[in-house]
């Protein structure tokens, strides 16, 4: 059983007065959470330190303009920020976070983490012409209702890790029928309770893992199955990715919003991955032709292989991507099938190692000579 | 201004291709630069050849632009001149770009041969997949229509292509390739090969292509609808300027942007490796964004999004050719390529420079003039 908090408003104004709360009282000196910018429906993460602003904030919005891991990352690589900060983030991007102070790309220090039961998040596209606020309440009618949010993206409607691992605090938003104007914020850690110690409400003891929840992973589990099946990527072979990866325009677009591709600069935009004109000669002579710019499905393995065992399935890559791969799939896939082969599962724990950077001399013994 | 005449057959890229596949077999060149079908069907992509086989799902003048010519021609050349001849059949602003390309050394056009066609516009990335076949006999119409249309192109070409006024691989389309293919005033029925310089000539005359005859009702009709884009281009600027002027209608257009930074990925001039905007001195200390979030009360995050569109229109904005491939790039729909054409045109005509036109012509930045903008000056 966990401590919960619990309050007569609804979700998005409890979150909001925790926030508020936080801020107002001092006990952090900022607020990471979406936020409406520049008064033209546009959202983005924004660092927030003034009360006046946070009426701005949106944190339930759902929408993903950029992975918040990423954004943490780049907040604490110089070091943790010296005077706490809260942030509000979804639990893949919790993960993708953990992945990355794992590799030293962030820290965790003095960062209140406050996370959702989340339903999904739109495609980017529809933030274009705003149609998301059309949808919005279709999309809470279905959370409360415990199910599948129609419309959203693929790999959200098939996200069975919708339960935050390591957030200090938990909103429950999933099959909560009640959301409109009652709220339970889970407290899940120490650091948790301390922090919304002194605030109005509530305290009483709750299960995360709820019946919906359970439901819900079910259902997420059907459709992430039908996902894979519709992809078919076991019976890819060369053809397959050649047919599927054919369109890529060479632009790295995923690899710049994906969370765990960290690298300033990406080893296949190196000097390494050009070529003298000698080197296309040669090519030319064997094959009688080639793609260029080449190296297109290279790209798409090497980074496959550099992200799978780490890949939170955040679904960025697959918004970005100027020609309609369904990318996020793909490495969701992949990453699924090598992270069982270790029995990992990124973001779950800090203190996890990463497979790679961890001997065991008892493993894979059916692939030594 | 004189040229050949070749009678369609066929069709105009059946034509063209045949003429590619003549020129291999006379040894004029060793190998083609040429947009091909990838094996799905659903995009093009460019590929080196050199076994004829392989032109068989060739398109000279494919429906959209999914990279620039100019950056898979620089993918080749970067390193240093090629050893074979290559002929690249591209669209002019592509043709543009590489020239643009040569300049900033990220191209060697040695044993290079450029051959650009009339350019009806490509079609939004976005409107082609998914819907292959439609959008061909979109693009096809619209292919046609240089009869009737005196636009050439309609509302389904990108915006960047609609107001483009340099389609043309000629002087009257300030664009530099050595062989300028000719489609429009023709009825499909024929096309023009006009040589642009002495080594386009000596290419026709080694492929025993007699190029004498008058191509003026061409060059007339494609000055009609130059002149036709020109206006359309000034009268869309005018409305741009209105929307995108002034800092707060730049944080207004481009609020939208997650800075996954496609736009310069796909811009052929942007051609550094690795983007000062991505580089280690943006990332800051935490205490650095937390004081600026104080000055402010929020701070976006990540922050300066606004700050690296300007940086890459400083940059780049000299070179800009307009080829709207920024624009088909951005998940955002934002309408990148319209308002960097915008400035571009403008920094442009401040040192009297047209990108693209000639590999002589220098660089404005690079060329020291005691005799300008003395009006911002001291």
């Amino acid at each position: 059983m966990t401590k919960v908090l619990k309050t007569n408003k609804s979700v998005e104004e409890a979150v909001k007065e925790l926030l508020k709360f936080l801020l107002k009282s001092g006990k952090v000196k900022g607020v990471f959470t979406l936020r409406k910018i520049n008064g033209n429906g546009a959202v983005a993460y924004s660092l927030i330190t003034s009360l006046d602003m946070l009426k701005d904030a949106v944190p339930l919005f759902p929408l993903m303009p950029a992975n918040a891991g990423k954004l943490l990352s780049n907040l604490t690589l110089r070091g943790s920020v010296v005077d706490p900060v809260v942030a509000v983030v979804r639990p893949c991007e919790l993960r993708a976070f953990i992945e990355l102070v794992k590799r030293k790309q962030g820290s965790l220090e003095n960062l209140l983490l406050v996370s959702s039961t989340c339903a999904g998040v739109y495609p980017l596209e529809m933030a274009v012409n705003g149609d998301i606020d059309k949808k919005l309440s279709q999309y809470w009618d279905a959370t409360k209702r415990g199910e599948i949010v129609p419309d959203t993206r693929p790999t959200c409607m098939g996200c069975e890790h919708f339960l935050p691992y390591t957030a200090d605090i938990t909103v429950t938003l999933i099959g909560k029928k009640d959301i409109d104007n009652q709220c339970e914020i889970f407290l899940n850690t120490e650091k948790g309770q301390q922090f919304v110690d002194g605030i109005d409400g509530e305290f009483v003891e709750g299960k995360l893992e709820s019946e919906e929840v359970v439901s819900m992973r079910n259902k997420r589990k059907d459709e992430k199955k039908r996902l894979f099946d519709e992809i078919g990527i076991e019976k890819f072979g060369l053809k397959g990715l050649i047919e599927t990866f054919g369109k890529c325009i060479g632009c790295h677009g995923c690899s710049k919003v994906c969370p765990i591709c960290y690298c300033n600069l990406c080893y296949s935009d190196s000097k390494t991955y050009e070529h003298k004109p000698s080197v296309y000669e040669m090519q030319l002579k064997r094959r009688g032709g080639l793609r260029v710019p080449p190296d297109t499905i290279s790209y798409q393995i090497g980074r496959l292989t550099h992200v799978g065992i780490s890949c939170v399935g955040c679904g960025l890559c697959a918004d970005v991507c100027p020609a309609n791969i369904p990318i996020s799939t793909i490495f969701l896939k992949v990453g699924d099938s090598v992270q069982k082969m270790f029995d990992y599962l990124p973001g779950r724990d800090v203190e996890e190692q990463i497979p790679v950077t961890t001997f065991e001399t008892d493993e894979f013994v059916e692939v030594e000579d | 201004m004189k040229g050949a005449i070749l009678n369609v057959t066929e069709n105009i890229a059946k034509t063209i291709i045949n003429f590619l596949e003549k020129g291999l077999d006379k040894k004029c060149f060793d190998a083609v630069l040429i947009p091909i079908k990838v094996p799905a069907g659903d995009s093009f992509a460019w590929v080196l050849v050199q076994n004829k086989s392989l032109l068989k799902d060739a398109n000279p003048l494919p429906p959209v632009m999914p990279v620039q010519g100019a950056k898979a021609l620089s993918s080749i050349t970067k390193m240093g001149k090629t050893n074979r001849k290559i002929a690249a059949i591209m669209r002019p602003c592509e043709v543009r770009a590489a020239v643009e390309l040569s300049k900033l050394e990220q191209v060697n056009l040695e044993n290079i041969f450029l051959i650009s066609i009339d350019c009806p516009g490509v079609l939004p990335l976005k409107d082609y997949l998914g819907r292959p076949k439609e959008a061909m006999d979109k693009f096809n119409k619209i292919l046609h229509s240089a009869q009737n249309d005196i636009q050439w192109g309609n509302e389904s070409t990108r915006p960047a292509c609609q107001v483009c006024d340099k389609f043309i691989g000629t002087d009257i389309g300030f664009c530099q390739s050595n062989l300028h293919i000719g489609i429009l005033g023709t009825e499909d029925k024929i096309i023009f090969l006009i040589p642009n310089n002495e080594s386009g000539k000596s290419i026709l005359n080694e492929m025993d292509i007699e190029a004498e005859k008058s191509v003026d009702n061409w060059e007339k009709k494609a000055k009609e609808i130059i002149e036709v884009r020109k206006k359309k281009r000034k009268e869309v600027q005018e409305r741009l300027k209105s929307e995108v002027m002034g800092i707060d209608n730049l944080l207004d257009t481009f609020s939208k942007c997650i800075n996954c930074h496609n736009c310069r990925s796909a811009c052929p001039i942007c051609y550094c490796r690795q983007c000062y905007f991505e580089s280690e001195i943006m990332k800051l200390p935490s205490d650095d964004y937390l004081m600026r979030a104080d000055s402010k009360g929020a701070l976006r995050f990540l922050p300066d999004t606004l700050l690296f569109h300007l940086g890459r229109m400083t940059h780049m904005s000299l070179s800009c050719v307009g080829c709207g491939a920024c624009e088909d790039a951005c998940p955002m729909s934002i309408d990148v390529s319209q308002i960097f054409n915008f400035v571009a045109d403008n920094s442009q005509e401040l040192f009297n420079y047209v990108p693209g036109k000639s590999v002589e012509e220098s660089l404005p930045l690079k060329t020291y003039e005691e005799d300008e903008l003395h009006k911002v000056e001291i």
